[in-house]
């Protein structure tokens, strides 16, 4: 059954409209033809090798990179893998603070696949390190681009899940990065309030 | 949409060359680096040498850490310890920087290590610019010592150091008001005169302390205590002359003592090396600490002279 599901190219509907059409990528979704949810996964794992190779390319000893492969890609694939399942919870909690219907499987297949443009990283920084010309500012600056990328696709997709309009989407989107900002903001604030008494005293 | 398809494939077909291109990139850099001897961090496993550091004053709890850690020769043993359940370590490099200390403390960490040593654990220890004193007996509870030429050391005895500060007080018009349960309760008070009783009874807790180094000593490396006897007066020696006195076996740097350790254990040249290190965290914070936090000169002096007050009975080189 997962080879027939595998020769239809069904599955490739979806990486498409990540890049083409979030609006589609969301129905396509909701169809649940195919089922997205799992294969969803592929992309923070995909994201995951692909960051790992950009930046042991560009001469930063990733240690695990030289170790074991396996155990580097692990690690970063459950990072990301756990920010976008927090990410996703986070967002369906502002959908439902805005009065919108809560669907969390859905989120978190959005987010998935929302980061899929985060895997171009790797060929563009290939290019600027082939030709040796400024890789690390252009694998910083293509980094916050695809980012950009990524969240575009994200609020279009969600726009097209809730009904809302773009400026709620992008609040609804955006939630989570404030949450999260404000804690690290307070913790911050203590940690130096701790750190001055204790060398002060 | 066949076309659309189609063209992904092709994208996702680039994508997946270009990573394996990227790893054929990296394996060969890596290659590159290794054979020109730059050494990758990166997690060390398998069997390997311990270090363990004995820095400055040997006494046996330092201030403790704000991370909940321990100092001093506490420390030491703790590490000693942790070496010791880790069935990785097959040898121990000591990396000594120390004029001694107080008698027991030294000889907590002396008896550690012999313990070490008797469990088959190779011991090598490493002078740095000075292992005086106590700083020689605890090296000399391990299998191998590796000094620097300029090193310091030897210093082998005892001392107690008093300050008498009876006729300053009387200058100053200043008398100490001191109730006690028993004649010799102020033994060694800074405000009296030491009388030839009291002197004798000190002697006799030196006398004791200096027997046990010796034998410790001559115990540790091989020797008799008649061998040792002439050169355990008290005097310091180089590097090079504690070697002519069978002090120490070799002369070298830190790093001859781990390559020593290494052949000692029959380990590989590269085999790993476990430093003793706290969290980078942690010693970011005692070095913000000691720079900002230190206290002013005076109050610093001012804990110099609480040391110096106490009096101890100590193996410490004091020049």
């Amino acid at each position: 059954m997962i080879v027939t599901e595998l020769k239809l190219l069904r599955w490739a509907d979806l990486f498409l409209n990540a890049l083409i059409d979030p609006r589609a990528l969301y129905r396509q979704i909701a169809r649940r033809e195919p089922k997205a949810f799992a294969l969803s996964f592929v992309v923070p794992a995909a994201v995951a090798a692909f960051n790992i190779l950009t930046l042991s390319l560009l001469g930063k000893e990733t240690g695990f990179f030289y170790y074991k492969i396996t155990y580097g890609w692990i690690l970063v694939f459950l990072y990301e893998a756990l920010i976008a399942l927090l990410s996703a919870a986070l967002m369906d909690m502002a959908a439902q603070f805005f009065g919108y219907r809560g669907n969390i499987r859905d989120f978190i297949t959005l987010v998935n696949f929302s980061l899929f443009p985060k895997i171009f990283i790797l060929p563009l920084v290939y290019i600027f390190r082939i030709f040796n010309f400024a890789p690390l500012f252009f694998y910083t600056f293509f980094s916050m681009a695809l980012l950009v990328w990524s969240a575009l696709i994200a609020i279009q997709a969600i726009s097209e899940m809730q009904p809302a309009g773009l400026g709620r989407a992008t609040l609804i989107y955006l939630f989570p990065l404030l949450l999260v900002g404000t804690v690290l903001f307070f913790m911050f604030i203590l940690l130096v309030i701790c750190g001055v008494g204790y060398l002060a005293g | 949409m066949d076309r659309n398809r189609k063209l992904l494939i092709s994208i996702l077909a680039l994508l997946v060359l270009s990573a394996v291109i990227a790893i054929v990139d990296i394996s060969m850099n890596m290659q590159q680096k290794r054979s020109a001897a730059i050494s990758l961090r990166g997690p060390q496993f398998g069997p390997g040498v311990g270090i363990v550091r004995i820095e400055g004053p040997i006494q046996m709890a330092g201030a403790a850490s704000p991370f909940g850690g321990m100092r001093g020769a506490e420390s030491v043993i703790r590490r000693l310890d942790d070496l010791e359940r880790n069935s990785d370590i097959m040898a121990v490099v000591v990396r000594i920087n120390s004029p001694g200390g107080t008698v027991g403390a030294s000889q907590e960490i002396y008896e550690k290590l012999w313990k070490l040593r008797k469990n088959k654990i190779h011991l090598v220890a490493s002078m740095g610019e000075i292992a005086a004193s106590g700083g020689y007996y605890v090296a000399s509870a391990c299998d191998y010592i590796v000094a620097n030429h300029g090193t310091i050391t030897g210093s082998i005895g005892v001392i107690a150091v008093s300050p008498n500060i009876r006729r300053l007080f009387e200058k100053i018009g200043i008398d100490m008001n001191v109730i006690k349960s028993g004649r010799y309760k102020d033994i060694l008070s800074s405000f009296r005169d030491i009388n030839p009783e009291e002197r004798r009874m000190i002697q006799e807790i030196i006398d004791s302390s200096y027997r046990k180094f010796l034998k410790d000593v001559a115990k540790g490396r091989s020797m008799s205590e008649s061998d040792i006897a002439p050169i355990a007066d008290g005097r310091v020696l180089s590097g090079e002359a504690a070697l002519r006195y069978k002090l120490v076996d070799q002369l070298g740097t830190f790093e001859d003592a781990i390559d020593k350790a290494r052949q000692m254990a029959k380990l590989s040249e590269d085999a790993p090396v476990y430093e003793d290190a706290g969290s980078p965290f942690e010693q970011l914070m005692f070095g913000m600490k000691q720079v900002f936090g230190g206290g002013s000169v005076l109050e610093r002096n001012i804990r110099g002279l609480e040391d110096e007050g106490a009096a101890m009975i100590e193996y410490r080189y004091r020049p």
